[in-house]
């Protein structure tokens, strides 16, 4: 046994010296190289910008010699817009630099004799930042078209909007490789290019959470939570919307929108059938809190991972920054709904029969009380991983990933049916969403909306707020709000960077706000909203556009009002 | 003894043509057979994660509502069972009358708007085929009136 463990620990130690060998290796090579290349030669450097002040990446720069023939020198752009030319030595008159890249002007530069003879001196020649124009190419009008139609196939349900993202970035491929072999212009971007736009963090948290929230769903804690909040209204029923309201906004907050209604539309209609009101009094006002409570947690809203993994907000700065906004938000919404249902809560009926509440009770027992808590248990964990993540730049994947992770080990639940329970069309419609959003990206689709907005708001930081919490939001009303708000976070960001005052992120929250909240307008502007009608269809309730109309319509501006309102306060006026 | 069925999804809208179905029921001294369909083809519609056992919840939903309408019938001395089936409504329905022979009546709500279980021209169809293949009666009612009474 003895001698078991030491040759374990001989060989352990063996490969950690090995491990601890090659990087030394790696890092001395590298080391070696980097030297040497700062002494061989002439550095010619500079920094490409666009119009936004934004980096431009992978533009080709090249020296020659008259302009014309082999390049001297080639390098490309990198991630921070920066561009080092390496030349062997100087033996020319002058230098011509070309600086090319798809859907810019070229640049061409000029070295003349001074300039050189500072470069053979100093052995480094710095342009400082260039400025790159935009321009429009057909391959702008190809991917600003394609988007669009995106869009609009979402909006009228004419595909499943995965299918539609997918169209959309194989029409971007279709475009950029095969219709380019007869047009070059209509050039979009190379594959390797397109990948770049994928914001694998986003994925991954999605992914991570589904596994957790596949778990928790199993041990019906909503539904029992539900059937607790009809016992305790003692069957009043504008009590009852109150607190399914609030139970709601919570739970949507802790998962998803379009989960919260799967797991609470079912038994809330069951109530409503018990309680003897329409069952629509109590679904429509759950899935509007639904929508406006995730707003206050990173994970609570597919935008808000979006804007948190690309502004880099954390979990704890949607928390603090949004939910007194989201809370007085509930609360008109609360007070709208009660004065519209006034009716339905006059109308109740004398109770159920002791038959149909043991089967109401049935229908909303716990599950298994064990997975329950240690499920419960890490799902804590994982807020507070998200929380203390921030401070050691650990992003939200991490902790969401171990998660799901550790309930997996712990609870050894079917691993085939938790990978199964991840909703793979989901993730595809996002991966499909990047490339179709990076698309107008790259041809400057973008750029040109973020120059728009800045030429309108200028350098008025309410003015730019308004625009956003109440532009998106009217926007949301009808069009789908992830696309939505992935093509708004670039003009976000650049409006971040230009406005005084806007760098608390202030506009990233009212572009939160605005995706969902105007995400309660209609029915087609939330998958939750849909998801929910589709439910209470089932149970020979349906909802029409319009009945959603009269309440979501008033509702959406009522807390897009709220929402701006509390934004104002806690960003402008306190500061 | 015979069988009305009634198929039903069981929403308010739906009560007084259930009350129609046990009055028959009651009048023609017929068992009351209930039947729901659930089916989670609008998640087809939709792009959110489906992370929840969907069809479980509805056959509890569906479960339920049977239940209330069973109790109605129970209390108007109507003996009554139901049945709840996932799928398409037509092919539930085959199946329920092959399980049950001792049907002679089915009880169908009017279209009354698209997203009825049975759209305005689903529902021809579903009637001949009701007659042809299975030569038993439809009955069509509508806010608890017998708007039409296909014999076979």
């Amino acid at each position: 046994m003895a001698f078991h463990k030491r040759v374990l620990t001989r060989r352990f130690l063996v490969g950690l010296a090995l491990v601890v060998g090659v990087i030394g290796v790696i890092a001395s090579a590298s080391y070696a190289r980097t030297t040497q290349e700062e002494v061989d030669g002439y550095l010619i450097e500079g920094r490409l910008l666009d119009a936004q002040d934004q980096p431009v990446v992978g533009a080709v720069v090249q020296a020659h010699a008259s302009g014309e023939g082999e390049p001297l020198a080639e390098a490309e752009s990198q991630e921070d817009g920066y561009w080092v030319l390496l030349l062997p030595e100087i033996s020319e008159e002058s230098l011509t630099i070309t600086i090319e890249r798809p859907h810019f002007e070229s640049q061409v530069l000029r070295l003349g004799q001074a300039d050189l003879g500072v470069l053979e001196e100093e052995g480094i020649y710095t342009f400082g930042e260039l400025i790159l124009k935009r321009k429009i190419t057909p391959g702008f009008w190809a991917a600003t078209i394609i988007f669009l139609a995106v869009l609009l196939i979402i909006a009228f349900e004419k595909l499943h909007s995965t299918t539609a993202a997918l169209a959309g970035a194989s029409s971007i491929f279709l475009v950029t490789f095969i219709a380019v072999a007869f047009f070059p212009e209509l050039y979009i971007f190379s594959f390797e290019q397109a990948l770049t736009y994928m914001n694998w963090e986003v994925i991954f948290l999605v992914m991570a959470m589904m596994i957790i929230i596949a778990i928790i769903e199993r041990t019906g804690i909503f539904q029992w939570t539900a059937f607790q909040a009809y016992r305790l209204s003692r069957g009043h029923s504008w009590l009852l919307v109150i607190i399914l309201m609030a139970l709601t906004a919570v739970a949507s907050a802790l998962l998803d929108n379009f989960t919260t209604m799967l797991l609470m539309a079912p038994i809330s209609l069951q109530i409503a059938l018990a309680l003897g009101i329409s069952p629509l009094a109590l679904i429509i006002p759950e899935v509007l809190a639904s929508n406006v409570g995730g707003i206050s947690t990173l994970i609570g809203t597919p935008t808000n991972i979006l804007i948190g993994a690309y502004a880099g907000i954390g979990f704890s700065d949607f928390l603090v920054n949004q939910t007194v906004g989201v809370v007085l938000a509930l609360a008109v919404m609360a007070g709208y709904v009660l004065f519209h249902y006034r009716a339905e809560w006059r109308k109740q009926s004398g109770g159920i029969s002791p038959k149909l509440y043991a089967m109401l009770e049935e229908n909303a027992r716990l599950e298994d009380p064990q997975a329950l808590w240690k499920s419960g248990v890490v799902f804590l964990l994982v807020m507070v991983g998200f929380v203390v993540g921030e401070r050691f730049h650990v992003v939200p994947a991490v902790p969401a990933l171990i998660g799901a992770t550790a309930l997996l080990i712990w609870l050894k639940p079917d691993v085939h049916k938790m990978i199964t329970a991840v909703d793979w069309t989901t993730l595809v419609f996002f991966m499909a969403l990047f490339i179709v959003v990076g698309a107008v990206q790259e041809v400057g689709l973008i750029s040109f909306i973020a120059a728009g907005m800045s030429r309108l708001v200028g350098d008025n930081l309410v003015l730019a707020m308004f625009m956003i919490v109440f532009g998106v939001g009217t926007l949301s009303v009808v069009v789908a709000n992830i696309p939505l708000a992935a093509s708004m976070l670039p003009v976000v960001e650049f409006l971040t960077g230009s406005i005084p005052g806007a760098s608390s992120d202030v506009l990233y929250y009212s572009l939160s706000m605005g995706a969902a909240m105007g995400g309660n307008g209609t029915l087609v502007g939330a998958e939750a909203n849909l998801v929910t009608a589709g439910i209470t269809e089932q149970a020979g309730s349906p909802i029409s556009f319009g009945e959603f109309l009269k309440v979501g319509l008033p509702v959406t501006y009522l807390t897009l009002t709220v929402g701006f309102l509390w934004l104002l306060i806690r960003f402008v006026v306190l500061g | 003894m015979t069988t009305i069925l009634r198929p039903t999804r069981g929403g308010e809208v739906t009560f007084p043509n259930q009350d129609r179905a046990i009055a028959l029921a009651k009048e023609r001294g017929a068992d009351l057979l209930l039947l729901y369909v659930s089916n989670v083809h609008f998640l087809d519609r939709v792009a959110g994660p489906v992370l929840v056992d969907i069809e479980r919840e509805l056959d509890e939903l569906g479960e339920f509502l049977l239940a209330m309408a069973q109790e109605r019938a129970e209390k108007a001395g109507v003996h009554t069972e139901s049945v709840v089936c996932r799928g398409q409504f037509r092919e539930a329905l085959q199946q329920v009358l092959e399980e049950h022979e001792e049907v002679s009546a089915v009880v169908l709500g009017a279209a009354i708007e698209e997203t009825s279980v049975t759209p305005p021209g689903y529902l021809a169809d579903l009637i001949q085929w009701l007659l042809t293949e299975y030569g038993i009666e439809v009955i069509l009612v509508d806010r608890g009136e017998i708007i039409e009474d296909h014999m076979p």
